[in-house]
C-alpha cells in the first residue's frame, strides 16, 4: 500500500491532496473537540473549540460546499465562539467553586461510557449499512447563484422563518441579559 | 474517502459532545459541547450531499446552512440564561441550581 | 507597447513557467511554484507598503499638525521603517510570569494569518487574481472573523485587567461594526449579482456619456454604502477614530500591552496589511477596482491604478486620524448600532429601487430620496441630546 501511495504521489498528487486535504482537517477537528471536551481551564476548552470550528469548517470547503464552509467560519468561528468567550469571562468561574467538581452528577466515567455506548451504536450502522457503501462521485460544486436562487426560490418559506427566529432570539438574548433597571 | 470514513468522524464528534454534555458540571461546558453535536450533525448533511446522486438539488447544503443559523440562535439564547442564572445564583456549576429539584 | 505593461507581470511569470517546463520540470511543481510566485509578490509589495506606511503616516500626521516628521533616517527620513525594523528586531521580548505561554504566543501569529490571507481575492489588475472564488466577499469577511480571535487571545493571555479589558472593547467594536460593513459590501454584490470580486468590478466598467466613470461610488446608495463600509473599515482595523482599543491615554495599549519587540512588531504589521486589504476591497467594491477613471487615461496600466487607489484611500485614512477626536466606547457602539446599521438597510433599500426602476433619471431621484430622508432623521435625532444650550453666567452675589 505504501508503494502505491507512493506511486500516486509521483504521477497524480491532486488526488492524494484531495483526499488529505479532508482527513488533515477532520483529524485535526477530532483532536481539538477532545481537548475541548476534557480541559479544565474553560477560556483554553473555548480556544480549542474555535479550532475545532476552524478545522469543521475547512472540511465543509474540501467537501465543495464552500458557501457553508465560509459561512460556519463567519458565523461561528466570528460570533459563536465570541459569545462564548465573552460569557466565559462575564461568569468567570473562579477556580472549581462551591460544589467543587469538575464533572457533574453522572461523572467523567459516567458520560464517557454513554459517549462510547452512542459511539458504538453509531458506528455499527454506519458500518453495516448498505445506504453508505456509496462509490465516490465527481467533484461537485455549489455555485453561490444556485444557492441564492433556492433560498429564493423553493426554500423561501425557511428563510422567513429563519429570519423570525433570528429576530427572536436577537431581542430575546438582549432582553435576558439586560441589567435590571433599579426602581 | 468513502461516504463511511465521512459519517464516522462525525459520529466519533457526536460522541464527543454528548459526553461533554452528560459529564461535565459547567454550563458553558454543556453548551460547547452541544455545539459540537451540532457540527457533527452538520457535517453528516454535507457528506450526504457529496456523496448524493443529485448534488444540483443543493438539499445537504441548504440545510446545513439553516442549522448554523438555528445554533447560533440557540447559543446566544443560551448563554443569555447562563448570564442571568449567574447573575442570580452567583454560580454557573449545573449542581447548584437545583432549587426545582423533588 | 501599452498592453505590454500592461500584461508585464503575468507575461514575466508565464516567461518564466516555460523556461522551467521546457528543463522537464513536472507539470504540478510548475502549478505550485505559479502559486508560489504569486504570494510571494502580492506579500512582498504588501509588506513593502506596510514599510511605506509606518513612515509616511508619521510623516502626514506631522505635517497636519505643522511639523516635520521622521526626517532624520535617510532622504526626508524615508528609511525609517529600517531604523524601526532594527529596534523591533532587538527589543526584548518580555513575557509576563504568570501569562499563558501558548496562547501568548500564537496570538500574533494569529492576528497576522487572516490579514495575509485576505489579499488573495482582491483582484489587482485585469485578469489578476490570485484566487478567483465563487464567493470571494463571503470569503474575505469569514477569514476576517479570524482577527477577533487573536484579539481576544493577545488580551486574555496576559493576564492582564487593562488587557482583558482593552481587548472585550476591541471585539465589540470589531462585531458591531462588522454588520454595516457586511451589509454595505453585500449591497454592490446585488447590483452586480455575483459575490465575486472580479465579477463586481466587471460591473462597473464602461463609461456613461462617455467620460464619465461608472463606479458604484459615484451613485446615491453606492455613496451611501461607501462611506459606511469605509467607517466601519477604519473600525474594523482599530484605526483612528475608533482606536479606543489601542488608545495609549485610555489603556496603556489595551490588548496589547503585554507585547514588546517583534510580537508588537507583528501586531503592528497585521493592523497595517489589514489595513491595505479592507483598502483594497474598498477600491474593488466602489471605487471600480483597477479601472481608469477617464478613457484616455486607460494606458496608465492596471495593477498602477489599483495601487494607485489603494495609496489614495490610505492617505485619506491618515487624514481622517489626523482630523478627528477619538470616540468614547458607548458613543461609538451606539453609532454602530443606532445610525450605521439602519443606514447600510437605507441603502440597502435604495439599490434595490433604484436597480428595479429601471436605473433612469427617476431611478437616481428615488434612491437619493430613499438614502437621503433617513441620514436627514437619524442625524438630526442623534446630535439634539449633545446641542449646547446658551450660555448662563452664575456669578457669586
Amino acid at each position: 500500500m505504501m508503494c502505491e501511495f507512493l506511486k500516486t504521489c509521483c504521477t497524480d498528487p491532486m488526488k492524494i491532496i484531495g483526499e488529505w486535504l479532508v482527513l488533515l482537517p477532520a483529524i485535526v477537528l477530532l483532536l481539538a473537540a477532545a481537548a475541548s471536551v476534557v480541559m479544565r481551564n474553560l477560556i483554553h476548552a473555548a480556544l480549542c473549540l474555535t479550532l475545532s470550528f476552524i478545522a469543521l469548517g475547512i472540511v465543509f470547503i474540501a467537501l465543495g460546499a464552500e458557501f457553508v464552509g465560509f459561512v460556519q467560519l463567519l458565523v461561528y468561528v466570528g460570533a459563536v465562539a465570541m459569545i462564548l468567550v465573552f460569557a466565559i469571562l462575564l461568569t468567570r468561574p473562579e477556580q472549581l467553586t462551591k460544589s467543587g467538581t469538575l464533572f457533574s452528577g453522572l461523572g467523567p466515567a459516567g458520560g464517557a461510557l454513554a459517549g462510547f455506548a452512542s459511539l458504538v451504536v453509531l458506528l455499527a450502522f454506519i458500518f453495516t449499512s448498505p445506504v453508505a457503501k456509496k462509490p465516490l462521485p465527481a467533484p461537485v460544486s455549489a455555485p453561490v447563484a444556485a444557492i441564492g436562487e433556492a433560498l429564493m426560490g423553493d426554500y423561501v418559506v425557511a428563510l422567513l422563518l429563519i429570519g423570525v427566529l433570528l429576530t427572536a432570539a436577537l431581542v430575546g438574548a438582549a432582553v435576558l441579559a439586560m441589567e435590571d433597571k433599579k426602581p | 474517502m468513502t461516504l463511511q470514513i465521512l459519517l464516522a468522524i462525525s459520529a466519533i464528534l457526536f460522541a464527543f459532545g454528548l459526553t461533554a454534555v452528560l459529564s461535565r458540571s459547567n454550563a458553558i461546558m454543556i453548551l460547547i459541547g452541544i455545539e459540537l453535536m451540532l457540527g457533527a450533525a452538520n457535517l453528516n448533511f454535507l457528506a450526504f450531499w457529496r456523496f448524493s446522486e443529485n448534488p444540483a438539488a443543493l438539499v445537504g447544503v441548504l440545510f446545513a446552512i439553516f442549522s448554523i443559523a438555528i445554533a447560533a440562535a440557540e447559543a446566544a439564547v443560551g448563554l443569555a440564561i447562563i448570564i442571568l442564572v449567574h447573575r442570580k445564583a452567583r454560580s454557573v456549576e449545573v449542581d447548584d441550581t437545583n432549587q426545582l429539584k423533588g | 507597447m501599452i498592453t505590454l505593461l500592461e500584461r508585464a507581470p503575468i507575461e514575466i511569470k508565464t516567461w518564466f513557467l516555460n523556461l522551467l517546463g521546457s528543463f522537464g520540470v513536472p507539470e504540478w511543481i510548475l502549478a505550485v511554484l505559479s502559486a508560489g510566485i504569486i504570494i510571494g509578490t502580492i506579500i512582498g509589495v504588501f509588506l513593502g507598503l506596510f514599510a511605506l506606511m509606518s513612515v509616511m503616516e508619521r510623516k502626514i500626521l506631522a505635517r497636519a499638525q505643522n511639523r516635520y516628521g521622521p526626517n532624520r533616517v535617510g532622504p526626508f527620513g524615508l528609511f525609517q521603517p529600517v531604523a524601526d525594523g532594527i529596534k523591533m528586531i532587538t527589543k526584548e521580548d518580555l513575557v509576563p510570569r504568570t501569562a499563558d505561554k501558548i496562547v501568548h504566543f500564537l496570538a500574533p501569529v494569529t492576528m497576522m494569518i487572516p490579514a495575509l490571507m485576505v489579499l488573495a481575492i482582491l483582484p489587482y489588475g485585469r485578469d489578476m487574481v490570485p484566487a478567483e472564488l465563487d464567493s470571494g466577499i463571503l470569503y474575505f469577511f469569514a477569514v476576517g472573523a479570524g482577527t477577533e480571535v487573536a484579539v481576544f487571545m493577545a488580551g486574555w493571555s496576559s493576564n492582564n485587567k487593562y488587557s482583558v479589558l482593552g481587548a472585550m472593547r476591541a471585539i465589540a467594536q470589531m462585531i458591531s461594526y462588522e454588520l454595516p460593513l457586511v451589509i454595505s459590501a453585500i449591497v454592490t454584490a446585488m447590483i452586480a449579482g455575483s459575490l465575486s470580486p472580479s465579477a463586481i468590478v466587471a460591473a462597473q466598467g464602461g463609461f456613461a456619456l462617455g467620460f464619465v466613470p461608472q463606479w458604484f461610488a459615484l451613485t446615491p446608495w453606492g455613496f451611501a454604502a461607501g462611506l459606511i463600509f469605509y467607517i466601519g473599515a477604519l473600525a474594523e482595523s482599530n484605526r483612528s477614530p475608533f482606536d479606543l482599543p489601542e488608545g495609549e491615554s485610555e489603556l496603556v495599549a489595551g490588548h496589547l500591552t503585554e507585547y514588546s519587540g517583534f510580537k508588537y512588531a507583528t501586531f503592528f504589521m497585521a493592523e497595517y496589511v489589514g489595513m491595505f486589504a479592507v483598502c483594497g476591497l474598498f477600491v474593488t467594491l466602489f471605487l471600480g477596482g483597477w479601472q481608469a477613471p477617464l478613457p484616455f487615461l486607460e494606458i496608465i496600466p492596471s495593477w498602477c491604478w489599483f495601487i494607485g487607489k489603494i495609496c489614495f484611500v490610505a492617505f485619506t485614512m491618515v487624514w481622517v486620524r489626523a482630523t478627528l477626536p477619538r470616540l468614547r466606547i458607548d458613543h461609538m457602539l451606539g453609532f454602530a448600532w443606532k445610525f450605521l446599521l439602519p443606514m447600510s438597510f437605507a441603502a440597502f433599500l435604495s439599490a434595490a429601487c433604484w436597480h428595479y426602476a429601471g436605473r433612469g433619471p427617476l431611478a437616481w431621484l428615488l434612491s437619493l430620496a430613499i438614502v437621503g430622508i433617513p441620514y436627514l432623521i437619524l442625524g438630526t435625532s442623534f446630535t439634539k441630546r449633545f446641542a449646547v444650550s446658551r450660555r448662563t453666567y452664575r456669578f457669586s452675589e
